[in-house]
C-alpha cells in the first residue's frame, strides 16, 4: 500500500511538473526550448513512479503503523504547522514577540517540563538570537506590519 | 609546489588558526554527537559566513568537514551509535573493543587512522588537481554534460536502498533547481505567476531546511523510540594506552584504506560510508587474523577509519575543478564560492589559485588540529556531549534555522522556502528517498542544462553529439554502467536472501 502511495505521489507531481514545462513559450529560431530540461526530467520522472507503482505489486505487504508511529507523525505535523505559523508572524509581528511565543512551545514539544526554564526562554531565546543575528552580524531584523515589539521598545 | 608557500602564509595569520582549531573542536562534537551531521552543522553557519572574508569562510565550514567525518568514530566506538553513516563500519570492531575495556586504544587508533588517511587524500589533492584542472579547460560543453549526466546517475543510483527512488530523488532536485527565470532565454519556468518564484529557489534556505529543520523533524520522531540513555564505554586501566607494536599491524590497513578512500573520494557521490565498507571488506580479506575482525580487532577500526577520512579532500577534486560536488558538504561548500562572487570550474586555477591552495593548507592543519584533540582529548569530548540536553538543544536547533535563513539574504520568502524544505526533507528520510541526491542534483542542475543546451545549439538541434564524441560517450556509458552494476548488486543480495530462506 506504501509502495503504491509513493508511486501515485510521485506521478502526480510529475503531471504537474509536465503541465508546467509545456507553459514554457516555445525557443525563437537558432534557440532551444527553455522547457527541454524540465520537461525531460518530469517525464523520467513519471517513468519512475510508473516503475515504483509496478513494482508495488511485486511487494509483501507492509507492517501496519504503530499507536507510537501514528503519534511521532501527528507531533511532526503540529511543529510544522507551528513553524509556518512562526514564519508567517515574522511579517506580521517581527523576530522577538514571535520568537518569545515559539520557544516555550518548542522546548515543551520536546520534553522540557521545568516551568521556570520555559519562562527563562520566553526572554532569553529572542534576546540570544537577536544579539548575535541582528546586532552582532548586522542584519536588519524583519520588520512587523501589525506591531513590533523591537520598535515598541526602542520607542 | 604552491602548497608550501600556502602553508606559510596561513601559518603566519594566527586568527585563521583560532578558526582551524575551533572548527576542528566544533566538527568533532557535531560528528559524535548522535543525530547531529557535518552538514547540518555546515547549513546552519552557512549564512554567519557571508560576513567572513571567502577564505575564512571555506577554511571554517571546509575543516568542519572534516573534523565531523572523524567525530563519527567517537560515537561509535564511546557510544554504540555511529554518529555518520561512515563510521558504522568503524563500530564493528570498535564496538567489542569498548566492551572488552579497550575503547581508548580504539579510539587512538581511530585517531591515528583518521589522520593517515585525511592527509594521503589531501595529498593526492594537492598533486592531482591541477592535472585535473588542465584536462577539465579543454573538455567542450558535450563532454562536460555527459560528466554531469554520469555524476546525477551515480549520485541518484549507488547511494540509498532503492534505484529507482535515488534517481527519482536526483529529478526531483533538478526540477526544484528550474523553478524561476531560464537563465538563457529569460522565460519563466514553473513560477505560477508568482515574482518571488520568479527568482528561484535559493540553495542556503534549502539546505538549511533539509539539513537541519528537516533533523529537528527527525529527532522528534526518534524521541519517541529511543528507550534508555546513552552511556559512555569506560577504559580499563591497561585499555586506554597505545604502543607502536598495537599500531604497527594496522599501518598497512591504514595506508590501503587511505588509497581507497582517495580513488573513492574523486567519484562524485560515492561518499564515505562506501568507501569504509570496502576499505573494511579488503581489509578482512587480507588480514593475518580475519577470524578476530568483528570480534574486536584494532586493524578492523584502522581500515575503515582510515578510507573514511581520506574521501574528504579528493571529493574537492570534482567540486573544484568541474563545479560538481562530490558530497553534501561539497554542494554546500559550492554555495559558499558563489555566495563570494568565486566561479568554481577549470577557470578557478587561473583566478584564484593562491585561495585553492590556502583552503587546502587549511585542510591539512584541520587534520592536525582534530587529530591532536582527538588523540588526548576524545573521552572529554564525548563527556560533553553527554551532558548536551538533546531536548533543549534541537529546539535551539529549530529556532537557529529560521533566523539564519533569514539572514542569508534578508528575504521572508526565504524563510517560507526553508521550512517547506525541511518537511519535505523529513518526508524523503521517512520514505526512503535519498536526500544527497536531491540536494546535489539541486546543485548540478543548472550547470547541467547549460552545458546540454549549448551542445545542442553545437549540433543544431541534433543529440547525436554526445555519442559522436569519444569522451561524452564514455562518460555516459560510465552512467548506464553504474545502473547495470547496482542492479546486478541487487539482484545477487536478493538470490542470497533467497538462498538463505531456501536453506532455512
Amino acid at each position: 500500500m506504501r509502495a503504491y502511495a509513493e508511486g501515485l505521489v510521485l506521478a502526480a507531481i510529475s503531471f504537474v511538473a509536465i503541465w508546467g514545462a509545456w507553459q514554457v513559450p516555445a525557443a525563437s529560431p537558432g534557440d532551444t526550448w527553455a522547457g527541454i530540461v524540465p520537461f525531460a526530467a518530469s517525464v523520467a520522472l513519471l517513468g519512475l513512479s510508473t516503475l515504483l507503482i509496478a513494482g508495488a505489486s511485486r511487494q509483501p505487504a507492509a507492517a501496519a503503523p504503530t499507536a507510537s508511529d501514528n503519534g511521532a507523525t501527528f507531533q511532526i505535523v503540529v511543529l510544522f504547522i507551528i513553524a509556518l505559523i512562526y514564519q508567517q508572524s515574522f511579517r506580521w509581528f517581527g523576530y522577538l514577540l514571535p520568537t518569545a511565543i515559539v520557544a516555550p512551545v518548542v522546548l515543551y514539544m520536546f520534553g522540557v517540563r521545568n516551568w521556570v526554564g520555559l519562562a527563562i526562554s520566553v526572554v532569553a531565546c529572542p534576546l540570544f538570537f537577536h544579539l548575535i543575528f541582528f546586532v552582532l552580524l548586522g542584519v536588519f531584523p524583519p520588520y512587523g506590519e501589525v506591531f513590533d515589539l523591537l520598535s515598541w521598545i526602542q520607542g | 609546489m604552491e602548497i608550501f608557500p600556502a602553508l606559510l602564509s596561513v601559518i603566519s595569520d594566527p586568527m585563521l588558526l583560532f578558526a582551524i582549531v575551533l572548527a576542528a573542536a566544533v566538527g568533532m562534537i557535531v560528528g559524535a554527537t548522535p543525530g547531529l551531521t557535518a552538514s547540518a552543522a555546515i547549513a546552519m553557519l552557512l549564512p554567519i559566513t557571508f560576513y567572513m572574508s571567502p577564505l575564512f569562510a571555506l577554511a571554517f565550514l571546509y575543516v568542519i568537514g572534516k573534523s565531523g567525518r572523524y567525530g563519527g568514530s567517537i560515537a561509535a566506538i564511546l557510544f554504540n551509535t555511529p554518529g555518520t553513516a561512515a563510521s558504522a563500519a568503524t563500530q564493528i570492531d570498535g564496538y567489542p573493543l569498548a566492551r572488552a575495556g579497550k575503547a581508548g586504544k580504539a579510539m587512538k587508533v581511530a585517531t591515528i587512522s583518521s589522520i593517515i588517511g585525511d592527509l594521503m587524500g589531501d595529498i593526492l589533492l594537492v598533486v592531482g588537481v591541477g592535472y585535473i584542472a588542465a584536462i577539465a579547460l579543454k573538455l567542450g560543453p558535450p563532454e562536460t554534460f555527459a560528466i554531469y549526466f554520469a555524476a546525477f546517475v551515480v549520485i541518484g543510483s549507488v547511494i540509498g536502498k532503492s534505484i529507482v527512488k535515488g534517481l527519482a530523488s536526483a529529478l526531483l532536485g533538478i526540477l526544484v533547481a528550474m523553478v524561476g527565470l531560464d537563465p538563457i532565454s529569460s522565460e519563466e519556468r514553473y513560477t505560477f505567476g508568482s515574482f518571488e518564484l520568479s527568482n528561484g529557489i535559493g540553495l542556503v534556505p534549502l539546505m538549511i531546511g533539509v539539513f537541519v529543520l528537516g533533523e529537528v523533524f527527525a529527532q522528534l520522531e526518534e524521541r519517541r523510540k529511543v528507550t534508555g540513555e546513552t552511556k559512555e564505554n569506560e577504559s580499563s586501566a591497561d585499555g586506554n594506552e597505545l604502543t607502536w607494536e598495537e599500531y604497527k599491524p594496522c599501518l598497512p590497513h591504514a595506508l590501503r584504506g587511505g588509497l581507497i578512500g582517495a580513488g573513492i573520494g574523486v567519484l562524485p557521490g560515492l561518499g564515505s560510508a562506501i568507501a569504509a565498507f570496502i576499505s573494511y571488506g579488503e581489509g578482512k580479506r587480507r588480514a593475518n587474523n580475519p577470524e578476530q575482525w568483528g570480534k574486536g580487532a584494532l586493524e578492523g577500526v584502522a581500515a575503515p577509519e582510515s578510507a573514511n577520512n581520506a574521501v574528504s579532500g579528493p571529493s574537492m577534486a570534482p567540486l573544484l575543478t568541474l563545479g560538481i560536488p562530490g558530497s553534501t558538504i561539497g554542494a554546500i561548500l559550492l554555495g559558499v564560492f558563489l555566495i563570494h562572487g568565486i566561479q568554481v570550474g577549470p577557470t578557478l586555477f587561473l583566478t584564484d589559485k593562491e585561495l585553492v591552495y590556502k583552503l587546502f593548507a587549511c585542510g591539512m592543519l584541520g587534520i592536525i588540529a582534530y587529530g591532536v584533540i582527538g588523540y588526548f582529548g576524545a573521552t572529554q569530548v564525548a563527556r560533553l556531549i553527554l551532558k548536551i540536553p538533546t531536548n533543549v538543544l534541537y529546539p535551539l536547533i529549530f529556532m537557529t534555522a529560521f533566523v539564519a535563513a533569514y539572514s542569508a539574504r534578508g528575504s521572508m520568502f526565504d524563510v517560507t522556502v526553508m521550512t517547506c524544505a525541511g518537511f519535505v526533507g523529513w518526508l524523503m528520510r521517512k520514505y526512503d528517498f535519498n536526500i544527497a541526491a536531491f540536494v546535489i542534483s539541486f546543485v548540478l542542475a543548472k550547470g547541467a542544462e547549460e552545458t546540454f543546451r549549448q551542445a545542442l545549439l553545437m549540433s543544431d538541434g541534433g543529440a547525436m553529439i554526445f555519442v559522436e564524441r569519444p569522451i561524452a560517450l564514455a562518460f555516459i556509458l560510465v552512467g548506464a554502467g553504474a545502473i547495470a552494476f547496482r542492479i546486478r548488486g541487487i539482484m545477487k543480495e536478493r538470490k542470497l536472501a533467497e538462498g538463505g530462506l531456501g536453506d532455512a
